[in-house]
C-alpha cells in the first residue's frame, strides 16, 4: 500500500470510493502503465499530470472502465469495477471523455437530457427526477439561456459546458475529466476549472481531472498525481508535491517553484530560458 | 423545483410511466402512413384493367368481386410482398446506419445484397437450383453468410463502425466480381434467368414469400423496440455512449445482425431491391427531422418507397413491365448523388 500522504488534514480521515490496485493497462500488446496503485480521496479534486504519452488519460480511461486492465484491478466501492455492469456503473461515476462528438443537429436541453440515460428505462423515459436534474445540471453551469441552441452553434467554452452539464444530469457522486480544458482560450479555461471547483465544493462531488497545465493543476487539486512512463512518481497535496525536483524528473525541465501570488499554491516558472543558455 | 422544456418533444405520463414522443416524428409517420394507404390502393385500382376503390376494398375483405381474380390473385400478393420487403429494407437500412453512423452504410454497402446476389446466381446459372421455390432460401443465406463474414472480418475486441463499412465494401467488390465469372461462365439460359432476380423484381410474388417475412419482422418487433432506446446514447462518441452505461458491443451486435436477417430476407422475398434500404432512413430522418434515424418512419419509408416504385415499374412503359429494382436504381441513383454533394449529416 502507498504511505498515506493526506497530511495536510491530519485529523479527517478520508475515504476512497474508488481505487486502482497493482494496475497495468496496454493497448493491443503496447503496455502503457504498469502497476500502478492509485486511491482517489472521496470528495476532493484529484488532478493526474505528467508530460504526453505519459499514461494519465489511459488510467483514467482504465477508472471510468473504458479500457480493461490486463492485470490489476480497479474497485469501486469495493466491487471489481469489470464485475459490475456497466449502466450500474453510470450511476455512480460520469466521465466527460478528451473529444466528444455530440450527434448533429442536436440542441442543448436535448443533449443534457440523455445524461439521465442510466436513470432511465423503455417505459420511465422522462419522470420528475430527470426533469429537475437536467434544470439544475443547466443552471448550475450557466447554460439555462442556451437550452434550445443547437449545440454545434456554441463557442468552445460554451460547449464545454454543456457537456459538463450532461455529465451532472447524470447524478453521479463521481466525475471523471479528461482534459477538459484543451483547445479553450485561457478565460475560459478558468471558467471551465472554476465550475468544476464549485461543484466539488458545493455539491461535494468528487473529481479525477487530467489535465495539461501543471500550473492549473497546482492551482485546483486537493490532490496531486504525477505520472511518468506509466508508474505513479509522486502523489499528494500539491504544495508538497511539485517542486523543483519533481519538474526536473518528470518534465525533464529546470524550473523555479514560487508561490503563486493570487492562490499561494506552488507555480512553476521554467528556468535557464533559450536567451540564458545562449549566453552561457 | 425549475423546469425544463425538451423542444421537440412531447412527455406522456400514465402512473409511474413516461414516454417521450418526438412530435415531428410521430406527424412523419402519419403522414407516411396515409400516403402508403393511398398507394396501396392504387396500386390495387390501376393495372391493365382499372378497377374502382369500392371494387377492391370488396375484394380485400374477403367479399365475392367479378374482380377478385385481378385484384386479389395477381395485385394484391405482389403489393403485400412489396410491403413486407420494403418495411424490411427501411429498417435494415436504418439499423445499419446507426451501427455504422455512417448515411452511405447500408445492406448493399455491408455485403448483404451481393452475398445474396451471388449465391442465387451461382446456383441458378450452375443448374443446382431453378428458378422457382428455392431461389429465396438460397437468397437468405447467402446474404446472412456474407453479411457474417464481414462482421466476423470486422470484429476485433468490439465493432469498429469505420472498418465494418471499408471491409463490407470489400467483400462486395469480391462478390460481384464473382457474381459476373458466374454469369459469363454458366449455362446461357439460366444467366438470363438470374439477370432478372438480379434487378429485384416483385413480378410474380406470391403470399408463400410474404409467409415467413412477416413472421420476420414481427420477431424484429421487440429487438427494434430496444435498438431505439439505445439510439439515444449510440449517436454519440464510443466513449461517451460507455460513459452513459451503454452495453456498445452488445448493442452494435444486435443492431447490425437484425439488420442483416432484415435485408436478407427481403433479398429472398423481392431480389436484392437496390437502394431503398440505403434512401429510406435519410429520407426518413429528414422528415422526422430528428436528431438520430427514427427506425419506425424508416420502415414506413421503405415500405412506401418499394410500393409506389412497383407501381411506377408496372405503370411507366406499360404494357412492358420494369422490375421494380430498376425504378429504385433510377431514382436512387442521383438521390445518393444529391445526399453526397449537398449532405453534411454524419460520415466520420
Amino acid at each position: 500500500m502507498l504511505p498515506d500522504t493526506e497530511s495536510a488534514e491530519p485529523v479527517q480521515r478520508v475515504s476512497h470510493r474508488l481505487e486502482a490496485r497493482d494496475l497495468t493497462l496496454a493497448y493491443e500488446a503496447r503496455t502503457v502503465a504498469e502497476g500502478l496503485d492509485l486511491r482517489i480521496p472521496d470528495g476532493r479534486v484529484t488532478v493526474i499530470v505528467g508530460p504526453n504519452a505519459c499514461g494519465k488519460s489511459t488510467l483514467l480511461r482504465a477508472l471510468g472502465r473504458l479500457l480493461k486492465p490486463v492485470r490489476g484491478a480497479v474497485l469501486l466501492d469495493g466491487e471489481e469495477l469489470a464485475r459490475v455492469p456497466t449502466k450500474r456503473i453510470a450511476r455512480r461515476i460520469g466521465l466527460l471523455p478528451q473529444s466528444p462528438s455530440a450527434p448533429e443537429g442536436i440542441a442543448v436541453a436535448d443533449l443534457v437530457s440523455r445524461g439521465r440515460q442510466p436513470h432511465q428505462s423503455w417505459w420511465q423515459q422522462w419522470s420528475a427526477e430527470d426533469e429537475a436534474a437536467v434544470a439544475e445540471a443547466l443552471e448550475r453551469t450557466s447554460t439555462a439561456e442556451l437550452a434550445e441552441r443547437g449545440v454545434d452553434e456554441l463557442s468552445g467554452g460554451q460547449r464545454q459546458r454543456v457537456w459538463i452539464a450532461m455529465a451532472l444530469a447524470q447524478g453521479t457522486d463521481i466525475l471523471l475529466l479528461d482534459e477538459p480544458t484543451t483547445f479553450l482560450d485561457i478565460a475560459h479555461q478558468v471558467e471551465v476549472l472554476d465550475l468544476v471547483r464549485r461543484l466539488n465544493v458545493e455539491r461535494g462531488r468528487t473529481v479525477v481531472a487530467v489535465l495539461h497545465d501543471l500550473n492549473q493543476a497546482a492551482r485546483y487539486a486537493d490532490h496531486l498525481v504525477a505520472m511518468k512512463d506509466g508508474r505513479i512518481v509522486a502523489q499528494g497535496p500539491p504544495a508538497e508535491v511539485v517542486t523543483a525536483e519533481l519538474v526536473r524528473e518528470v518534465f525533464g525541465l529546470e524550473s523555479v517553484v514560487v508561490p503563486d501570488p493570487v492562490t499561494g499554491t506552488p507555480l512553476v516558472v521554467p528556468g535557464a530560458p533559450w536567451a540564458a543558455t545562449v549566453d552561457a | 423545483m425549475s423546469t425544463v422544456a425538451l423542444r421537440g418533444y412531447t412527455v406522456l405520463r400514465a402512473g409511474p410511466a413516461s414516454f417521450l414522443l418526438h412530435r415531428r416524428a410521430a406527424l412523419a409517420a402519419l403522414g407516411l402512413l396515409l400516403a402508403l394507404a393511398a398507394t396501396v390502393v392504387a396500386s390495387l385500382c390501376l393495372g391493365e384493367s382499372t378497377v374502382a376503390p369500392g371494387e377492391v376494398l370488396k375484394v380485400v375483405l374477403g367479399q365475392p368481386s367479378p374482380h377478385e381474380l385481378v385484384v386479389g390473385e395477381f395485385r394484391l400478393p405482389r403489393v403485400v410482398v412489396g410491403l413486407l420487403a420494403g418495411t424490411a429494407l427501411g429498417l435494415a437500412g436504418a439499423l445499419i446506419q446507426t451501427v455504422a453512423r455512417n448515411p452511405l452504410a447500408s445492406p448493399d454497402v455491408v455485403g448483404v445484397s451481393w452475398g445474396a446476389t451471388a449465391t442465387v446466381v451461382g446456383l441458378l446459372a450452375y443448374g443446382v437450383v431453378d428458378s422457382t421455390g428455392q431461389v429465396p432460401y438460397a437468397a437468405v443465406a447467402g446474404g446472412l453468410a456474407a453479411g457474417l463474414l464481414v462482421y466476423l472480418l470486422a470484429w476485433r475486441r468490439g465493432l469498429h463502425a469505420q472498418r465494418f463499412v471499408l471491409i463490407g465494401i470489400g467483400v462486395s467488390v469480391a462478390l460481384s466480381s464473382l457474381t459476373s465469372v458466374f454469369l459469363t461462365k454458366g449455362d446461357g439460359f439460366q444467366a438470363q434467368a438470374a439477370k432478372v432476380w438480379m434487378t429485384g423484381s416483385l413480378n410474380g410474388s406470391g403470399y408463400d414469400q410474404a409467409g415467413w417475412l412477416a413472421w420476420v419482422l414481427l420477431a424484429a418487433v421487440p429487438v427494434a423496440l430496444w435498438a431505439a432506446r439505445a439510439q439515444r446514447s449510440i449517436s454519440f462518441d464510443d466513449a461517451t455512449a460507455v460513459g452513459l452505461g451503454l452495453r456498445l458491443d452488445r448493442i452494435r451486435l444486435g443492431m447490425a445482425l437484425l439488420g442483416v436477417v432484415l435485408a436478407s430476407c427481403a433479398a429472398g422475398a423481392a431480389g436484392p431491391v437496390d437502394f431503398v434500404a440505403l434512401m429510406a432512413p435519410q429520407i426518413a430522418v429528414r422528415l422526422a427531422r430528428s436528431v438520430q434515424i427514427p427506425l419506425f418512419c424508416s420502415a414506413l419509408t421503405g415500405a412506401l418507397v418499394v410500393v409506389l416504385a412497383d407501381l411506377l415499374a408496372r405503370r411507366l412503359l406499360a404494357p412492358v413491365e420494369l422490375p421494380v429494382g430498376v425504378v429504385t436504381g433510377l431514382v436512387g441513383a442521383p438521390y445518393l448523388m444529391w445526399l453526397l454533394i449537398r449532405s453534411r449529416r454524419g460520415g466520420s
